[in-house]
């Protein structure tokens, strides 16, 4: 043996006698206490050592878009990191942002315009050149255009932001002239910004738990999903460890945030309005308003006069809060009555307390009313726009390249089918819904009253997966003559189209960012392509002006990327720092001397500016507005109309008068609500609500019987909601969503941890498995979406997609072949009837052993 | 290996009194033989306090090393007890721990075991003089492989108590006397990385900051300090895993809840333990 490995050890020519230094780093630096090891920003490939080539971008796994750097090797994308020069990350990135790269290089990936050669859903497909592909569609899109029909060509997205939005919505979908536009943002948070928009004004809080003292969460698994993920959840674990900051956190289910939150409160789903409510009563009756919440209090409306005095306010608020003791609260949610006593007084008692909420409040039938309880209680702590608080959010300002005069729409009109049912007391209802209401667009198709797309393009989304009622969608996308859609992955829904145009992913294309920066600062960010994009897919982006050059109305530019370096060579701040040059090296800026923006509601308006021309006060509210910026044709009928009853006021706001003094205050942005931070909404009790915080039951939960069980959803750390299962990283990790059920809850119906049992709504019903565990509240039962997926290639489903190739040498090394189930096939789409957010967490089932 | 052993007992008495009455009410020796000589002595801490458990550790490893499907070098596990509602969940990240092995033997067991441990190069960091082989251990404590000495006998696999070694489909050994087709692989603390001056590529993703890499022989690094702080070294039964097995790990973790207690690693599983999956 050993005579043999000598022969080999020779044979493989390393000369014996040579002695080599091990590491360039180390050469001369060995000696301990020498070395400074850097963070990151650099890397090497472990086979030989060379630099990889680093090229600052940023990331699109989930909404929060961190900036990033990407790391390529002989051309090829093999790494990703966090800028670690972004003020946002601290040069940190999650398991989503690493596994990025899967987007790219996954086998089962579309790389070519695919038209469908079968029947809808039979799976054959045809692949055609670029050049028929736009021909198909830009014939398609123009004959509606010149007919006088462009609201006939219905765009749906999932995910659009910033620079991607602007190209595609504000430019291309403006030229063409329909205002047939979906969003998801009802099937995602979009009640919560609706609630924002009623009370606070602009949308989207930011919690600064890098001066906070104690956080109290309801319903948002920070550690794992939050929509600013890396931003915040770094920042809350550091001052969890090195400043003691308690974290208590409200959930169903024993979450990472919730196992690593001081203490974890399980709640009964859908309650959460309850218990806040009457932490708002405790707070009210122990007086813990005094001092910073009683001060906050003149900026808020309480009661229906806007000159209530701050006296009068509390008198209200302790009458309307009266009734929801903590006794109340706890019959209703399983918490306790003097915990939540005690996490109020400490809530109320501490110097500065951040309260956070999400879906896990926001997603039910009352979660327009638990997120006004959440400003309710964080007002009368004096907790809002302040350093430690919830704080306004503050993102980055971009100008960009606008559509040309001469490419203007020569009709522009849109079908009602994104808002819902206009009818008071249809199921499609709901009276404020300012992010449209995705979860009923097909059921409006299908109904057809407000008119039926002819075309229907759906861009980084998944109709027939993401929304609830899965069996229907599929039937009702199958009935509408022209189904197209840009995508990088063949999953349930472009399985349906007549033409798949190959996406790029977003580490091949151009783009400027802005998400929200938790410092309140605001930090200018680009993506650029990393490599080039595979095959011959392309930027959507891209397509559109190809689109538009086709159809007649040329964008004003060539490319997404000139779009982008327009945007860095014209924007403030990042046109004097050197433009589109110095983005792309750079990734990042931020204007270096900005202070972190709070109190922004103390804003004094000058005098001047409520005496411009047009500017008129309104009695009702107390706003000054300028009439001349909102629908009304004249100032008499605007002064007839009323500030809250005019089209467009919003916009046409200045200021709000309190006191004798005009204040910015927290200024209105989709609804026209008065400058007060308004706990009191005149607009929700003209449609029938009570106008401040209410608890509200959910119908299904009022009839339920002892067998029934309410299901929620969640999601995990590594995967993104519904685009990432054909990423291998992610599912090699988690590719199986068992149902989650409580030992009691499961004993009582026989069941036993791997059994497999069915779960039935009153639409439908799943079969999955059971997994009885210590994690969860009775009563319930809890399916992650992520998973379960009949399409998205062998990572995600096992199934190969039509245009998959083999060519992923980690094929033959997959070793998972269960791929989950599906849960919102039971879950039917229902809204909350103020704000039309799908009430995710809500539906009632009945669970056995199958 | 008597030389190394008479080196080792003179640092040390060297490292003064209270390590070495530690050592003695353990029964463990510390790893403090390179202390004098000037290298490095890389190790990491895992804060457990900071860890909330998102695996970017374990996807930004796969994607360094290029790592194939069912192979782990860096994994995050769930740690659960505890009855409704007090129930616990609690997160442990995992890697090779980079042992020093026992003070007599001066290598952990996988080195020890290994055929071809000295069949390689003759290499010197800074003044020590060492020889790499198809698994080493290197003077500033990392251990390393090269597949080209390996001949797929698997002894170092069967070595390691933790599991943290398996056979990567990617690595085709060539040797004409191997054993088996197909090479090992663990992480190497990312030395690549390391060698040029960055961290390992789990310490730059790590958003708690719960990995902490440095250089034990460097009173002034994060690691020094923090064994400084909560006596990682002295109190290895507590802050390392299997401390039974004596391999004297380099990776230590700080775990105020005591999770390491309560977490077992089985002779027989201690492969597939050592994945990353949850449901």
């Amino acid at each position: 043996m050993s005579s043999l490995s000598r022969r080999n050890f020779m044979k493989l020519g390393m000369a014996g006698g040579a002695l080599l230094a091990a590491g360039e780093g180390l050469k001369g630096s060995a000696l301990a206490g020498s070395m400074k090891l850097q963070m990151g920003g650099r890397d090497f490939s472990p086979e030989t050592g060379s630099e990889r080539k680093a090229i600052p971008t940023a990331c699109w796994s989930c909404v929060t878009r961190c900036a990033a750097m990407g790391f390529v090797e002989d051309g090829r994308l093999v790494k990703m990191e966090s800028n670690p020069a972004s003020i946002r990350t601290e040069g940190k990135m999650c398991s989503k942002g690493q596994s990025g790269i899967n987007d790219v290089y996954f086998p089962d990936r579309i790389l070519y315009p695919m038209k469908r050669a079968g029947e809808r859903g039979e799976g054959k497909w045809k692949r055609i050149s670029w050049d028929d592909a736009l021909t198909e569609l830009s014939g398609r899109m123009k004959k509606l255009r010149d007919d006088g029909h462009p609201e006939k060509f219905m765009f749906h997205y999932g995910r659009m932001k910033a620079s991607s939005s602007k190209l595609i919505k504000s430019v291309f979908l403006k030229g063409y002239g329909t205002k047939t536009i979906g969003g998801h943002t009802s099937i995602c948070e979009g009640g919560k910004w609706t609630a924002h928009e009623l009370t606070w004004g602009g949308h989207y809080d930011n919690w600064d738990f890098d001066k906070t003292d104690f956080v109290l969460n309801f319903g948002s698994n920070v550690f794992e999903t939050h929509t600013n993920h890396i931003p915040t959840s770094h920042r809350l674990i550091r001052a969890m460890v090195e400043r003691g900051v308690r974290l208590v956190t409200f959930d169903v289910r024993l979450s990472n945030t919730a196992a690593k939150s001081n203490e974890w409160v399980p709640i009964k789903p859908g309650t959460d309005c309850a218990v806040i409510l009457a932490m708002c009563n405790v707070v009210l009756n122990k007086g813990l308003y005094k001092g910073k919440g009683e001060a906050f209090m003149k900026f808020v409306k309480a009661t229906e006069n806007h000159n209530a005095s701050v006296a009068d306010k509390i008198a209200a608020l302790k009458k309307h809060c009266a009734n929801y003791t903590p006794a109340w609260a706890s019959r209703i949610s399983g918490v306790s009555a003097s915990k939540i006593e005690s996490l109020a007084v400490e809530f109320g008692k501490a110097k500065t307390a951040c309260l956070v909420s999400y879906r896990g409040t926001a997603a039910h039938y009352n979660g327009n009313e638990a997120e006004r309880a959440c400003k309710m209680l964080a007002s009368l702590t004096g907790n809002i726009d302040n350093p430690g608080g919830r704080c306004k959010a503050v993102g980055a300002g971009w100008k960009y390249p606008h559509l040309p005069k001469s490419s203007k729409a020569p009709v522009t009109k849109g079908l009602n089918v994104t808002n819902g049912h206009p009818d008071k007391g249809h199921p499609q209802h709901s009276a404020f819904p300012s992010h449209g209401m995705c979860q009923s667009v097909l059921k409006m198709i299908k109904s057809g009253h407000a008119g039926r797309p002819e075309i229907y393009m759906w861009y980084c989304y998944n109709p027939v997966y993401v929304n609830g009622e899965n069996d229907e969608n599929r039937e009702i996308m199958k009935t509408i003559p022209y189904l197209v859609t840009s995508n990088i992955v063949y999953d349930e829904s472009s399985k349906l189209a007549d033409l798949i145009l190959p996406d790029a992913t977003y580490l091949e294309r151009y783009d400027w960012e802005d998400m929200v920066d938790p410092n309140q600062i605001g930090e200018h960010y680009i993506r650029q392509a990393l490599v080039k994009p595979l095959g011959e897919s392309e930027d959507l982006g891209d397509t559109c002006i190809k689109l538009a050059e086709r159809m007649g109305f040329p964008l004003g530019v060539k490319s997404k990327k000139e779009f982008v370096q327009k945007s860095c060579d014209t924007t403030p701040g990042v046109k004097e720092a050197g433009g589109f040059a110095y983005m792309q090296k750079h990734g990042v800026w931020h204007p270096p001397d900005k202070k972190p923006y709070y109190y922004r509601y103390k804003n004094v308006i000058p005098a001047s500016a409520t005496k411009k021309d047009g500017v008129i006060y309104d009695e009702v509210t107390g706003v000054y507005w300028n009439w001349k910026k909102s629908k009304a044709k004249s100032e008499a009928e605007a002064k007839k109309k009323g500030y809250s009853h005019t089209g467009n006021a919003a916009k046409a706001y200045v200021g709000q008068k309190i006191g004798d003094t005009v204040y910015e205050v927290f200024k209105p942005d989709k609804i026209p609500k008065s400058g007060y931070l308004e706990l009191y909404s005149m607009l929700m009790k003209e449609k029938g609500f009570n106008p401040l915080p209410t608890w509200m039951e959910a119908p299904e939960h009022k009839t339920m019987g002892p067998d029934d069980l309410i299901m929620t959803t969640y999601k995990v750390a590594v995967h993104i909601h519904s685009r990432s299962a054909h990423r291998k990283w992610a599912s090699e990790i988690y590719h199986d969503n068992p149902g989650w059920i409580n030992t009691k809850t499961a004993a009582a119906r026989g069941i036993s941890d791997g059994d497999r049992i069915k779960v039935k709504s009153r639409i439908s019903e799943i079969v999955t498995t059971a997994r009885v565990t210590e994690k969860i509240v009775p009563g319930i039962i809890a399916i992650s979406y992520h998973v379960g997926r009949e399409e998205s290639g062998r990572y995600g489903s096992g199934k190969k997609s039509p245009m998959g190739h083999d060519n992923d040498p980690d094929l033959k090394n997959m070793w998972w072949n269960t791929h989950g189930q599906h849960p919102n096939f039971i879950i039917p789409n229902t809204p909350d009837p103020v704000n039309g957010q799908q009430a995710w967490m809500d539906t009632v089932v009945t669970v056995t052993k199958a | 290996m008597a030389k190394k052993e008479e080196l080792s007992r003179r640092d040390l008495l060297k490292a003064g009194g209270s390590v070495a009455v530690a050592a003695a009410a353990t029964g463990l020796m510390p790893a403090e033989t390179e202390a004098a000589k000037g290298n490095p002595r890389y190790a990491m801490v895992i804060d457990l306090r900071r860890c909330i458990g998102c695996r970017g550790c374990t996807v930004a490893c796969k994607s360094e090393n290029g790592s194939a499907l069912g192979r782990f070098n860096a994994v995050v596990k769930n740690v659960e007890f505890g009855d409704y509602p007090d129930t616990q969940k609690h997160f442990l990240p995992r890697l090779c721990n980079h042992c020093a092995g026992e003070a007599d033997k001066g290598v952990p067991p996988c080195v020890e075991k290994c055929p071809e441990n000295a069949r390689g190069k003759r290499m010197k960091l800074g003044k020590e003089r060492y020889r790499t082989g198809a698994t080493y251990k290197r003077p500033d404590g990392m251990i390393l492989y090269d597949m080209q000495y390996c001949i797929g006998c698997y002894k170092c696999i069967e070595a390691c108590p933790y599991g943290v070694r398996s056979i990567d489909p990617f690595v085709k050994l060539k040797r004409e006397d191997r054993e088996k087709d197909l090479g090992i692989a663990k992480c190497t603390f990312c030395d690549h990385r390391v060698d040029k001056g960055v961290t390992p590529s789990c310490v730059n993703t790590c958003q708690g900051g719960a990995r902490i890499f440095g250089d034990l022989n460097d009173p002034g690094s994060e690691v020094s300090k923090l064994n400084k702080e909560f006596n990682l070294e002295k109190k290895r039964e507590s802050t390392t895993l299997l401390p039974g097995e004596k391999t004297m790990p380099h990776v230590f973790y700080i775990d105020p809840h005591k999770i390491l207690a309560r977490y077992k690693i089985e002779k027989e599983t201690k492969e597939k333990e050592f994945m990353d999956v949850f449901e």
